[in-house]
């Protein structure tokens, strides 16, 4: 480093030491970065408690109907418990598994949508349409506002630091009369504020990270592997986040215009990228896609069969059931026991089957829109950040989407463990306890790969904007 | 007077020559066509299909067959939130409130579907409704032609000029307002005409009954917020040194009003108010059904008590005496009583709610953008007040609904012989079919007190701020 940059280093932690302001705003900064963390934190654990709840609810109802088998009946409870436990005729209907969604680690930096979609479900083996479209408890007027949580401190308030800090690096100068004497120095006047520029990029950028390391940290161990990757991505983030707003500043300093001018046009650059391009797009996808949950409405509706003491039609509806799944058709007594919980059975499948095609063609309107949505993150890096913070965090929609695609085949693990039994009419047995259905999710492959791309995208976003400046600003100086 | 206008109109021909502003006039201007033209397409859209499902789901309840009222009852059907007209000026909630419902017997379903659950997380960063351009992109247009007002003429050295004239600053002050008040006039003129066109071309088939009332007060509450700012600005400009100091503090003060402090209050309210998570909710419920409101009376030992009350009142020794089928009259006891429970906790629901929105209204008097946030939801019908009144109606219907098929069952079907009776499409038809008001203006209005306080003090202060300082402000400088 020669001793030009040296001075100018030096010169520029002076005049930064003591600026009050400037110093009392990081502190706000970073104030506000402990709330966002513990914000993120309390909200996600309230989830993490919610899950522990229900799964202990699941544990009590199974051990209960483990325990049913060994213990002696002395009551009517005891045997009704029984009759559940081993029936399957009680059981398929009766007995509730949790597909659960936990949080990964980082949630809490980032809650995404996390809020808005149901983390757990507790599905038995009736339809799966009628059980999967509740909502969770939330107030609507806090989902609209949404988190104050750290992703939402790097992608808004970031930026507004950095243009407080930078709007006026070079009018400054004008407007107080010292330009003349800088220009006049052996140092050209691009390279005076490339050094400042750095200088407060590596402060503010650096406290970003501090802070997210902080929460990094916090929220779970950045060297476990599953959050090793997801870690550095993020601190890549922040970086390049900040990079592109400097890089931005760096251009609209490069048209060396007075400091309202500048403090205008960043604070309308920000407008546009966080507040307008969003917005618009929204509304356009909401035109341009439009989706109506009516039509799904009707799925939820509980019906039956028209007379349960009509055997042809029960023989009907199993048949019809039966052509789906020929392999559950060879019993003896298929049509001598349980006819009715068979036909049941049978009727709320065939009911899942002949909607599923509605539930596909909705999921995959909503795909479209994503898929729509996404092309446009280009136009915004403050949107694409977003999407990638949340996409780390496993919070976005996409994660959302595979949750409920996972879901659907659990509750066909469900359905074939009790309908097996209970078209073959075999009993449910201690030993079946140690087979019951488990639920599982693949890990998005597809995941990093968009957090890579998305991360390339920013970067050629700050460079495109740096260089721009970098041409600019040796212009018409020489005035 | 003469010299008020005079001001004004040199200040217009000042603005127009900047052309950052007259650009910035016109993306608001474009903003909120685009706005008006998709909230319009959009509400169309919705109200198009939610009002064709509710008629199929009305022909499906009418054309159901013959069965028997408990199955009917269980059959049920399903309401859909209706889109107010307004809705397309303000989105408010409607992203984030369920659309419909199930209605059915013994189940109070929760409503189904969150829009915003359709969407990529970009969601979040908010909707273009016009209502979003009036609260956060024209008070900062606002800003940005009025922050130089004074400390322009300072650092020119023209205030001089103007006082040397015997211009006061009360005239200059009031002349700038008047000369910004006329320019967003003009602004917003086209979209005010488009809005009123809209709503008043669509009064008569609308769930809004006062839409007159309703814009009006609409123009007026965002005509005080408006106003507020540009007085707000002047008085900055007025008082500070420099452009750029001027620029500053205002640009802090909206971020302040409009970024941080709705979200730190909303998860304040969070963090102070917990909800309990939809499965504990339903536990709650399932458990007092279970053991009775006072935790020690079963179900068994209430059933127990109803049939002995109605063996004694009609003196006779077994149900099968009664003149009308006892199964009917148990089954809607039952339901009145899941009716009771629920409302127990639903209440200790909203009341959570309340408090967790309360908190908002109180910040709304520190913030005059919550305040005006909160007035043109509950304007538009799209508020958690108008919500809740749904909610409320919706199972008022439901509950009419299950009691005309309880108190068919006891009329008409014999006890034990549930698959004996069944009714049919007569019975069907005297359930009216489900059609919502929302409440008036006035009504809603009640609810948001501090909001219109909020909004009235705010202005006051700015007059007090701004009188005081003409009076005190000096032409020179020291």
């Amino acid at each position: 480093m020669n001793r030009q940059i040296q001075t100018l280093i030096r010169y520029e932690w002076k005049t930064f030491v003591r600026n009050k302001f400037q110093l009392l705003l990081l502190v706000i900064t970073f104030l506000f970065g402990l709330y966002a963390i513990y914000y993120g934190q309390s909200e996600i654990n309230a989830q993490r408690e919610t899950i522990n709840a229900v799964t202990a609810l699941e544990t009590k109802e199974f051990s209960q109907y483990k325990g049913s088998f060994t213990t002696e009946m002395e009551n009517q409870t005891q045997e009704q418990t029984q009759d559940i436990a081993s029936r399957p005729e009680y059981a398929w209907y009766r007995h509730g598994y949790h597909a659960i969604l936990p949080p990964h680690d980082y949630a809490p930096l980032a809650i995404g949508q996390r809020d808005l979609f149901r983390y757990y479900y507790r599905l038995t083996g009736t339809s799966l349409h009628y059980q999967l479209f509740e909502n969770e408890l939330a107030n609507p007027v806090n989902l609209l506002t949404g988190n104050f949580d750290l992703s939402f401190l790097l992608v808004y308030l970031f930026p507004l630091l950095i243009i407080a800090f930078c709007y006026g690096l070079f009018s400054s100068e004008k407007e107080s009369g010292t330009l003349a004497l800088l220009q006049i120095q052996a140092v050209s006047i691009r390279k005076i504020m490339l050094v400042r520029m750095a200088f407060y990029f590596v402060l503010i950028t650096g406290l970003a990270i501090f802070i997210s390391l902080i929460g990094l940290c916090s929220s779970g161990n950045p060297f476990t592997e599953e959050n090793m990757l997801p870690a550095i991505a993020w601190v890549i983030g922040t970086t390049l986040y900040c990079a592109f707003w400097f890089g931005l500043l760096f251009l609209i300093i490069s048209f060396k215009k007075g400091s309202a001018f500048n403090a205008i046009s960043a604070a309308g650059c920000w407008l546009l990228l966080l507040i307008v391009v969003p917005a618009v797009l929204n509304v356009i996808v909401t035109v341009k896609y439009p989706l109506s949950s009516a039509t799904l409405a009707g799925l939820t509706r509980r019906t039956g069969l028209e007379n349960e003491d009509d055997e042809e039609e029960s023989k009907e509806v199993i048949m019809e059931f039966l052509a789906h799944k020929p392999e559950l058709a060879g019993s003896d007594s298929l049509m001598k026991n349980n006819m009715l919980p068979k036909a049941y059975a049978a009727f709320t499948t065939l009911k899942d089957i002949n909607s599923q095609q509605e539930v596909d063609h909705y999921n995959d309107k909503v795909a479209k829109r994503n898929q729509w949505t996404s092309q446009f993150l280009w136009l915004s890096p403050a949107v694409n950040m977003q999407e990638i913070l949340a996409e780390i965090t496993q919070t976005d929609l996409n994660t959302f989407l595979d949750f409920q695609n996972a879901l659907a085949d659990f509750h066909g693990k469900i359905t074939d463990f009790y309908f097996t039994r209970l078209f073959w009419d075999r009993p449910i047995l201690l030993e079946d306890y140690e087979q019951l259905p488990v639920f599982e999710m693949s890990e998005d492959l597809n995941r990093g790969n968009i957090i890579w791309f998305g991360l390339g995208k920013i970067l050629i976003a700050a460079g495109l904007v740096f260089l721009v400046g970098f041409f600019r600003i040796n212009g018409g100086i020489k005035k | 007077m003469n010299q008020l206008i005079f001001i004004a109109k040199k200040e217009i021909k000042v603005a127009i020559r900047e052309r950052l502003v007259i650009s910035l006039g016109a993306i608001i201007i474009l903003l909120l066509g685009v706005a008006l033209y998709a909230g319009y397409i959009s509400y169309r859209q919705q109200q198009q299909i939610i009002t064709q499902t509710q008629i199929e789901k009305r022909q499906e309840w009418l054309n159901q067959g013959d069965k028997h009222p408990h199955i009917a009852a269980h059959y049920g059907t399903f309401v859909f939130k209706p889109k107010t007209i307004l809705s397309l000026f303000d989105f408010g909630l409607d992203a984030y409130t369920g659309t419909s419902v199930y209605l059915e017997a013994h189940h109070q379903h929760e409503f189904m579907f969150r829009p915003a659950q359709d969407h990529s997380s970009m969601i979040r960063f908010g909707e273009l409704s016009a209502a979003l351009v009036l609260q956060v992109l024209v008070p900062l247009l606002i800003i940005f032609l009025a922050f130089a007002s004074f400390t322009r003429e300072r650092e020119s050295g023209t205030l001089k000029l103007l006082m040397s004239q015997g211009t006061s600053f009360n005239t200059l002050t009031w002349g700038k307002i008047l000369a910004y008040a006329v320019m967003l006039v003009v602004i917003l003129l086209p979209f005010l005409l488009g809005l009123v066109l809209l709503s008043v071309s669509h009064m008569s088939y609308d769930v809004i009954p006062d839409i007159i009332v309703r814009v009006a007060m609409l123009v007026l509450i965002y005509g005080l917020y408006l106003c507020f700012f540009i007085a707000f600005s002047v008085w900055v400009s007025l008082r500070s040194g420099s452009g750029r100091n001027a620029l500053l503090t205002l640009l802090t003060c909206w971020i302040f009003f409009a970024i941080l402090l709705p979200k730190t209050v909303a998860n304040l309210s969070e963090s102070f108010y917990s909800l309990p998570s939809m499965r504990e909710f339903k536990a709650q419920i399932d458990e007092t059904k279970r053991n009775g409101l006072d935790g020690k009376t079963p179900r068994s030992v209430r059933m127990a008590n109803l049939k002995k009350e109605y063996l004694e009142k009609y003196g006779v020794d077994s149900v099968q005496q009664l003149p009308f089928n006892f199964e009917g009259v148990s089954m809607q006891a039952g339901e009145e009583f899941g009716d009771q429970v629920y409302d127990y906790h639903l209440n200790n629901l909203r009341e959570i709610f309340h408090k967790q929105n309360q908190l908002g209204s109180i910040a709304s008097l520190f913030n005059p953008y919550l305040a005006v946030q909160h007035l043109s939801m509950a304007l538009s019908g799209t508020d958690t007040h108008t919500f809740i009144h749904f909610e409320e109606e919706v199972e008022r219907y439901r509950r009419e609904l299950v009691r005309k098929m309880n108190q068919d069952m006891a009329e008409n079907s014999k006890y034990g012989e549930f698959y004996g009776y069944k009714a049919g499409s007569d019975l069907w038809g005297e359930i009216e079919d489900f059609s919502y008001r929302v409440p008036t203006a006035w009504q809603l209005l009640s609810y948001y007190k501090l909001e219109l306080i909020s909004l009235m003090l705010w202005m006051a202060l700015t007059m007090v701020l701004l009188h005081v300082a003409n009076r005190k402000m000096k032409p020179i400088h020291e």
